[in-house]
């Protein structure tokens, strides 16, 4: 039996009324536990991917299986097994914070619907009051009505709302815009704590690349295609090498060491010199007093970049 | 975490659990908005003062008194119902439609539901209707009240019904206020609500039978002694069963069909 929690196979879609697809014979697959990261530039077709795979917009063709239930034949039972943070806030400004979760953890089936906070069961009651902790909602805010809430309250809220029945695959469609440096950390914090206690499979999008380096593997979607598709390190490896950023007063006395040594280098502000396995073995090497002495580790964001531009080259 | 993730229950209770919870926003969100319970409670004076008023001051009107105000009760119960679907399109426009769609439950249990929660304004606006009545020194009996309300409901659920066809066509606020006009005031003049209908031509009697309002007056006057009924209470009720099936059917596959079909 697969181990594959969400499977794409083909996958397209075309709006209604549009001559380009939004979704262009995209396939992938993750695991059972894994931490997917899905990134793309503003209108890749990130969020109408989410969209397919949560059952809230209807796929052109193709195939999609969410714990290996077709998404044509099952989706309320795929309902029940997952959980999602909108890219826009869905929250009912009408009610209190609390009223939004309530709603929330009924319509899933969770707790029994009780007309007052204190009426409903003590499980429901802890439980909020632990996610309400976990990204810094206060009691007072929990009780104010959400209109009242500003803009990083409210998300807080969204992600609070998503994890109260928790879900088997947790759908993060830009989950931490908005929140400050502090509630990202505390929240990143708390998924990875859901993922490993409760094996829930996390499929993110997002624009904070950072938050993708963490990811087991990543995706990165353009103009509704798939340019890549690996871990991060991979990625990172395939395409950039790792460089040393070197300098010394005798600058001429380092560039004739580096060339006996049929080092190749580039010399800009400092000397660059790129290495594949270990800058050890260099620096060993080389006789010559050194001023700067720095090690460049090209991070998800450098890759990303890189592989953007070199698809949208392909596809100019 | 693990004791709420195993936590199982019978769909059905799910389900109306689901129901519970969808009309109970409406309801909370009716008392949270003074701007709504005033004009529950005001639109039906001002209906009931202006129409009522003119009707009662022709040569003769003062007989009508109770005919419409039964007329008038039950129009504003289908109305307020129908104006309170129209929420959906609220939620639409604010995203609130996504997380309950994405959410387990039944279209079905979302749209019933939604009609529960109106039937509950529908039925606080009552109120007013009673008020002018009583001010127009139109009274009636507690059985009759009684039985007025014991019907609601089913009254309500036909209007909720017939406008969930609407909903799943029409996706902003402004067409969805012009709509909802459209399909309620004709249904007032045209359903022998306010004036009797005994005398009208081929056409609009035919409309008259197309409606829902037709059979819930003729029924509500029936089983309260107002009027002699048109038909026997069973077809009325058998009408209306059958149109709120064949409405809510159609409605909520449409307005299924039209948040997941972009």
């Amino acid at each position: 039996m697969s181990n594959n929690v969400i499977e794409v196979k083909n996958l397209v879609k075309r709006y209604k009324g549009t001559k380009k697809l939004s979704i262009d014979d995209i396939s992938f697959s993750v695991k059972k536990n894994e931490f997917f990261a899905f990134l793309g530039p503003n209108g890749a077709g990130k969020t109408t991917t989410i969209s397919i795979l949560t059952t809230t917009l209807g796929k052109t063709s193709g195939e999609v299986k969410i714990a290996g239930l077709d998404i044509n034949k099952h989706d309320r039972a795929i309902r029940k097994k997952i959980g999602i943070i909108f890219q826009k806030p869905s929250l009912d400004i009408q009610l209190t914070a609390e009223e939004n979760i309530r709603f929330h953890a009924c319509i899933y089936g969770v707790f029994n619907y009780m007309p007052t906070f204190k009426l409903m069961p003590k499980a429901y009651r802890d439980k909020v009051m632990e996610l309400t902790k976990v990204v810094g909602i206060d009691s007072d805010a929990l009780f104010k009505s959400v209109k009242k809430l500003s803009g990083g309250m409210q998300r807080k809220l969204e992600i609070v709302r998503s994890l109260i029945h928790t879900p088997e695959v947790l759908f993060l469609d830009e989950p931490t815009q908005g929140l400050d440096a502090e509630s990202r950390r505390s929240l990143w914090k708390y998924i990875d704590k859901v993922r490993k206690q409760l094996g829930t499979t996390i499929f993110l999008t997002t624009h904070y690349i950072d938050e993708a380096e963490n990811a087991d593997n990543v995706c990165i979607i353009n103009n509704g295609k798939i340019a890549a598709c690996s871990s991060p390190e991979k990625l990172k490896e395939s395409l950039l090498k790792q460089e040393l950023i070197l300098d010394a007063k005798n600058r001429d006395g380092l560039i004739a060491e580096l060339s006996s040594l049929n080092l190749h280098f580039t010399v800009n502000k400092h000397i660059i010199v790129p290495y594949n396995k270990s800058p050890q073995k260099i620096l060993a090497q080389l006789k010559t007093e050194l001023s700067v002495l720095k090690i460049h580790e090209p991070t998800l964001e450098d890759a990303y970049i890189e592989f953007l531009k070199k698809n949208n080259k392909m596809e100019a | 975490m693990n004791k709420t993730s195993t936590y199982r229950k019978s769909d059905i209770l799910r389900e109306l659990n689901s129901i519970i919870a969808v009309a109970a926003r409406d309801i909370i969100i009716f008392f949270k908005s003074p701007g709504m319970m005033i004009m529950s409670i005001v639109m039906p004076l001002i209906m009931m003062g202006m129409i009522g008023g003119n009707m009662m001051g022709i040569p003769g009107g003062e007989s009508l008194g109770e005919f419409m105000l039964v007329g008038m009760l039950v129009s504003m119960l289908l109305m307020v119902t129908i104006m309170g679907m129209a929420s959906l399109v609220d939620d639409h426009e604010t995203d609130f439609t996504q997380e309950m769609l994405v959410s387990p439950m039944s279209r079905y249990s979302l749209v019933i539901g939604k009609i529960i929660g109106s039937t509950f304004v529908a039925i606080i606006s009552m109120i007013g209707t009673l008020i002018i009545g009583l001010v127009m020194n139109i009274v009636l009996s507690i059985d009759q009240l009684l039985l007025i309300l014991l019907l609601s409901p089913l009254i309500c659920f036909v209007g909720g019904a017939v406008s969930m066809i609407l909903m799943g066509l029409i996706k902003s606020k402004k067409t969805a206020n012009f709509a909802m006009m459209i399909i309620t005031m004709p249904q007032m003049f045209l359903s022998g609500a306010i004036i009797p209908i005994n005398d009208s031509n081929l056409l609009l009697l035919v409309l008259s039978r197309i409606m829902p309002m037709t059979y819930c007056v003729d029924l509500v006057r029936g089983v309260t002694g107002i009027q002699p009924p048109m038909f026997s209470p069973l077809t009325n009720f058998a009408a209306i069963i059958l149109l709120t099936f064949v409405c809510l059917v159609i409605g909520t596959v449409l307005f299924a069909r039209s948040e997941k079909n972009r």
